[in-house]
């Protein structure tokens, strides 16, 4: 062997037994030994979140559920458990490798892993994949809107009986065969979305919270809803290179809505963990009480100002340029989140390969005030500033108003309404809703999600629409179009979007103002803490000091 | 007696129904968002959104939707099991209301009972001290700091209570609010009561402290209390006797309905304070999200209280005071 | 013996008698008996001077914050700065930056200036709140819509339910019977949910139905909705008092005149409750004022950005660990507020009416 291929195997070698220690103290009972630097297993994990919206895998769409589902509910695809950007990469989740694609793009194969078993002990079946799908349509989820591309599912939307032909599962083989009705290039992303982590066949379209039985590292045990959860191991999973097992033997969730209360209990010791939005006026004197994180991009997100293009003023571009102009995005972060946020003027988050900065309206409120006169709009018409009663949105929504006053309108009122019916009410096409706040939190990690569901003219709904500036535009709806079937995001088509992006912003149907970074806060006695870019704090490989 | 009864029943009967109409009618009239699409989520398909109204009868006139809620209203409490869409579920998170008021009534109970018994207790003391050395320095101590409780808000009561004792000390005497489970742990469940007990009390002991002193104060003009005296009885046994037990009839009817109300979710500032995930914080929850399952359920139990506790009070006025006779 | 606060031995009467030299006491109307009555509770009549004092103070909201705070009720002055004892103070200071060399955010608590007592030329005396603006100026037109409202629906609901009760008083019959059922309706209703369902209701797309037009911000929505839920606490007594009237000789002697029933009910009838309607109205002011309070701390009642003390108090909360004074100073208005009518209440109730208490019926 020659001196270099002798150290690449005895780096191997090294790199071997480092794992295998690893997985051991992984798999070892409390206080066991391991290579790493003095850390122990966490035993039970006391986190605090706020709030929940299901713990059902069809249903579940905050990022807080995903928080817990992803290490509960595996998908054939999924993500990896690691920091940086490698953790947007797709690898095979239920699936033994990725799928094989067919060359038109409409065909995915896939086969299952072997002996896979749900936490009850029960095979998982590869047609258990197909009811999941069925499932979210029965159950009306929020989820459905994402696959409709599978042939046959627009059909089973509407009828809710029969089958869906573009799903064909065999169960000896254990191979599943997915029919698009035209290419995606998202097809992979989507099908890593909770909503089609296999379930039992069987399984009622009720909602299940925390009955169904798991397939990931960890089954739910417990739930009392708005009180807490209680995840502990699943002891029929099997880890993989991609899905290992967790640090943590029990992981017991707090739900608990005041951020004070919450970041006290760290503080005090009787938490370990929690994601709560600590007040801008403490954050320093908390943060030196334990250990703070702060991570821009799960979920990644734009904050941003919607300017109704088809209800006055805000049909004239240079109204909407100017307001680009008028806001002073460096001040609206310490307004409203006290700096945790990062101005942007993009549309996406900068998470994106595809994202280029752009810096098409540096503030200027007299540019604002000149275009403003320009445009020759009447300045004393009325203006309804709309928010959500949410106190960042109630403290965007003010300053807002106090902007559109200095830039020379006369008459602005805002109307802020109730959380739950903020977004129905602004994507309701009566409203003629002029503008507003809004934020985008993504979906999945693919351009589509944000500009086909917010940007683009043939998906606008007259009601429970995203497209809140009603934005129409042919030239770029042909271009979204265009890109839309690119399978891989490779650097032409990647420039192919930041173009468009550029494009969208010189119409300015948006003012986006703020890319906001969540505090992740532990307590001091917290070690090995990583942070996935999709999923936030990845708690399966927290350990103790 | 009989016919009082069945009288009361009928009573009741009417004014849930009424109270329920009520609610309904509020939410189905006044334009608060359509439930199907807020249901949808945030990508919706026209057909979701179609399924949903047709799963869950919003395309129904409003007569039928009426009807159907009250149905499931009706289920959720009769034992058996039903399928989701019939029983009560709420709007915005789907579980089933009538479970959520189940899981509500431990730390409203724990609340309610527990500050009923130390208002009423302390409003009689403190009724029956200040009615006795009417005038003097402790009668003027004890109103005005009865006034005092009285014109405080209780929200905020809470929030000075919380700070100095369980939140600004390094360290708190009392918990930072939450609720724990009484089988779980007496003391603690005892610790985390204490302050909110305290705050929910205050008000009323003031009210009937006040109401207390004032009845008795009449009745110790009365002609029959002169003639007690007269008569020879000993001052205390003329208070305790006479005195007490006729003034403390309208403490009875305000207390049966002040009960009544909190315990159907009217403890809604003291429960969101601090943080006791009863049924007047869900009540508060679902109001603020516009949800009307919930709303409805919510107000069905707490009429239901208040109604039969009314009853319950009327029926030991005629005990207490021979003159009255149940009608 | 010592004057007691709110309490008058049984012989005033008497006491007065002996103070008048010239006037018989004979012939006096009961309302100045009151007033004499009144006049000698020290502890009451400061009361209502607090009261009055806050309810001025209040209304001359507008003139402090252009005189005094040069500031509105909603500006927000953020990137601004204020001069205190000479030295230049950022109004909203410190907060957390990124910084672009390093690629890591840079983290600082957010600092607010804090009460200036004057040493700021009258700007942010009791200092800022946490989006930049003037809490004194806040807190004096929140306490004007808080007293706005109080005030409004308690004459509203002592208009409604005077009527309610006059009616059924004097007719009796099934009118007394429908509007006994009505007011044990809205006593057995959980009053405080229905305000809170109805003001978020409402706060969607307001009101406009016959011929109403009320906007979603409007005060209009807290007032009409606080304004029922003590209706039957008027009625009933009332109500009571009425019946009991309506036995005595002059409603005889008036039904026999022919007088029609309206002029019986406004002529006769009413002066003989204006005692106790005047001292339920004060109460009811109380009560309502908390009741706002209530409300616009759970988010239902008057709503942001516009100021209120219960909203005031429950935005304050948040930064309660480091500007405690954001969140008490609103609550001890209240307290004040309220407590200065309940003692003018219990004075007024004394002097009109100092042997028969009047009970609280049910």
């Amino acid at each position: 062997m020659t001196g270099k291929r002798r150290w690449t195997w005895l780096l191997g070698v090294l790199a071997m037994a480092a794992g295998f220690s690893m997985m051991i103290a992984a798999y070892g009972a409390a206080g066991t030994k391991t290579k790493t630097t003095s850390t122990k297993p966490v035993g039970t994990l006391r986190a605090v979140l706020d709030t929940i919206d299901y713990l059902d895998p069809q249903q579940a769409y905050t990022a807080q559920s995903f928080w817990a589902m992803w290490d509960v509910y595996t998908t054939l695809v999924t993500y990896r458990h690691v920091d940086g950007p490698n953790g947007f990469k797709i690898v095979p989740g239920l699936a033994a490798s990725l799928p094989t694609v067919s060359a038109n793009g409409r065909v995915y194969k896939f086969k299952l892993r072997k002996g896979l078993r749900y936490s009850n002990g029960k095979p998982v079946k590869a047609s258990d994949f197909k009811y999941a799908i069925k499932r979210e349509f029965l159950s009306t989820g929020q989820g459905v809107g994402f696959y409709t591309g599978i042939v046959g599912a627009k059909k089973f939307s509407k009828s809710l009986k029969g089958d869906i032909p573009g799903i064909k599962a065999n169960n000896p083989k254990r191979t599943i065969t997915i029919r698009l009705v035209s290419p995606r290039g998202d097809f992979l992303t989507i099908l890593a979305l909770g909503f089609a982590a296999p379930v039992p066949t069987g399984t009622p379209p009720a909602i299940q919270n925390g009955n169904i039985p798991s397939t990931g590292p960890y089954r739910i045990s417990n739930y009392d809803p708005n009180r807490s959860f209680t995840m502990v191991r699943n002891k029929y999973f099997k880890p993989t290179k991609f899905v290992p097992r967790g640090g943590p033997n029990r992981v017991e969730v707090s739900l608990i809505g005041d951020a004070n209360s919450a970041v006290q209990k760290v503080i005090d010791g009787q938490a370990d963990y929690t994601n709560a939005a600590i007040p801008p006026d403490r954050i320093a004197s908390v943060k030196s009480k334990g250990t703070l994180f702060l991570h821009p991009t799960a979920p990644a997100n734009t904050y941003y100002i919607w300017m109704n293009t088809t209800v006055a003023p805000f049909t004239n571009v240079k109204v909407r340029q100017a307001v680009n102009y008028a806001l002073d995005r460096k001040e609206m972060q310490r307004i409203v989140w006290g700096g945790l946020g990062r101005a942007t003027q993009n549309v996406l988050p900068s998470t994106y390969p595809s994202y280029r900065k752009l810096n098409l309206y540096p503030h200027s409120m007299s540019k604002a005030r000149q275009l403003l006169n320009q445009s020759g709009v009447n300045k004393s018409q009325k203006i309804t500033v709309w928010a959500r009663a949410v106190s960042d949105s109630e403290a965007v929504a003010t300053y807002y108003q106090g902007v559109l006053k200095s830039m020379g309108f006369t008459n602005v009122v805002l109307n802020i309404l109730p959380r739950t019916t903020y977004y129905t009410t602004i994507g309701n096409v009566n409203t003629k809703a002029q503008t507003g706040w809004a934020r985008w939190l993504e979906d999945y990690p693919h351009p589509l999600d944000w500009f086909e569901v917010l940007l683009y003219g043939p998906r606008i709904t007259a009601q429970d629409g995203n497209n809140y500036a009603y934005f129409d535009n042919k030239k770029i709806n042909k271009e979204i179009e265009a890109v839309r079937k690119a399978p891989v995001l490779t650097p032409a088509v990647n420039a192919k979007w930041a173009k468009i992006e550029k494009q969208i912003m010189q119409q300015a149907p948006w003012a986006p103002w703020s890319n906001r970074v969540w505090p992740e806060f532990f307590s001091k006695k917290m070690s090995c803490i990583h942070v996935q870019p999709l999923f936030g704090v990845d708690w399966l490989r927290l350990c103790k000091k | 007696m009989t016919a009082f009864v069945i009288r009361r029943l009928i009573g009741m009967v009417a004014v849930l129904f009424m109270v329920s109409l009520l609610v309904f009618v509020v939410f189905i009239l006044v334009p608060g968002g359509d439930p199907a699409e807020r249901m949808a989520g945030k990508n919706p398909l026209p057909a979701n959104i179609a399924n949903i109204r047709k799963k869950w009868g919003f395309d129904q006139p409003f007569y039928v939707q009426y009807a159907r809620m009250m149905q499931k209203a009706l289920n959720g409490i009769l034992p058996g099991r039903h399928g989701e869409y019939d029983i009560l579920t709420s709007f915005q998170n789907r579980q089933d209301v009538v479970k959520e008021i189940q899981r509500g009534l431990p730390a409203t109970f724990s609340l309610c009972i527990g500050a009923g018994i130390i208002w009423l207790f302390f409003g009689i003391v403190v009724g029956v001290i200040s009615a006795v050395t009417a005038g003097r320095w402790s009668d003027r101590l004890i109103t005005t700091f009865a006034l005092i409780g009285i014109s405080m808000p209780v929200f905020f009561l809470g929030i000075v209570l919380r700070y100095f004792l369980a939140e600004k000390p390094a360290h708190p005497i009392f918990p930072d609010g939450g609720y724990v489970p009484l089988t779980k742990d007496p003391t603690q469940w005892a610790f985390h009561l204490v302050l909110p007990w305290f705050c929910l009390s205050v008000l009323f002991i003031g009210f009937y402290g006040r109401v207390l002193r004032s009845n008795m104060l009449d009745v110790m003009n009365e002609e029959y209390v002169r003639t007690a005296r007269a008569k020879g009885l000993s001052s205390q046994r003329v208070l305790l006797r006479h005195v007490l037990r006729n003034s403390l009839i309208p403490i009875v009817s305000l207390f049966g309905l002040d009960f009544a109300a909190v315990l159907g979710g009217g403890a809604i500032l003291t429960e969101t304070v601090f943080d006791l995930k009863g049924v007047g914080w869900y009540a508060a929850q679902s109001v603020g999200d516009l949800d009307l399952p919930p709303i409805m359920g919510v107000t069905l139990y707490g009429s239901f209280f208040i109604v039969v506790f009314s009853a319950l009070v009327d029926f030991l006025y005629a005990f207490l005071d021979p003159r009255i006779r149940p009608t | 013996m010592a004057e007691p606060a709110t309490e008058f031995p049984l012989d005033s009467a008497a006491v007065l008698a002996a103070e008048e030299h010239e006037v018989p006491i004979a012939g006096r109307s009961p309302w100045y008996l009151a007033w004499r009555r009144l006049r000698r509770n020290y502890v009451a009549l400061f009361s209502l001077g607090v009261f009055l004092l806050i309810v001025i103070a209040c209304a001359l909201a507008p003139v402090y914050a252009d005189y005094v705070a040069h500031s509105g009720p909603n500006d927000q002055h953020t990137g601004e700065q204020v001069r205190v004892n000479g030295h230049l103070r950022p109004i909203v200071g410190g907060g957390s930056y990124f910084d672009e060399k390093t690629g890591k955010f840079v983290i600082r608590d957010l600092v607010v200036v804090g009460p200036t007592w004057w040493h700021a030329g009258g700007r942010y005396v009791l200092g800022s709140d946490i989006l930049g603006r003037d809490v004194a100026v806040r807190l004096l037109y929140g306490g004007l819509n808080s007293l706005k409202i109080g005030i409004g629906s308690a004459l509203i609901c002592t208009v409604l339910a005077v009527t309610l009760a006059l009616l059924a008083g004097y007719y009796g019959g099934w009118a007394d019977w429908i509007i006994t059922r009505f007011f044990d309706l809205i006593w057995a209703f959980p009053v405080l949910l229905l305000a809170i369902a109805l003001a978020s209701a409402l706060a969607v797309n307001g009101f406009h139905h016959f011929g109403i037009n009320i906007e979603p911000g409007s005060l209009w929505i807290p007032t009409l909705v606080i304004s029922y839920v003590l209706i039957p606490y008027i009625g009933r007594p009332v109500r009571g008092q009425v019946l009991s009237l309506r036995e005595k000789e002059f409603m005889e002697a008036a039904i026999g005149q022919g007088a029609r029933p309206l002029r019986i009910m406004f002529s006769d009838l009413l002066p003989n409750v204006a005692s106790t309607i005047l001292v339920f109205f004060t109460l009811i002011i109380a009560t309502n004022i908390l009741t706002e309070a209530g409300l616009s701390f759970l988010g239902a009642g008057v709503r942001p950005p516009n100021p209120s003390w219960g909203n005031l108090i429950s935005s304050g909360q948040d930064q309660i660990h480091t500007a405690p004074w954001l969140a008490f100073i609103p609550g001890i208005a209240i307290v004040l507020t309220v407590l200065s009518l309940n003692i003018f209440g219990d004075g007024l109730r004394d002097a009109l009416d100092p042997r028969a208490k009047v009970r609280m019926e049910h």
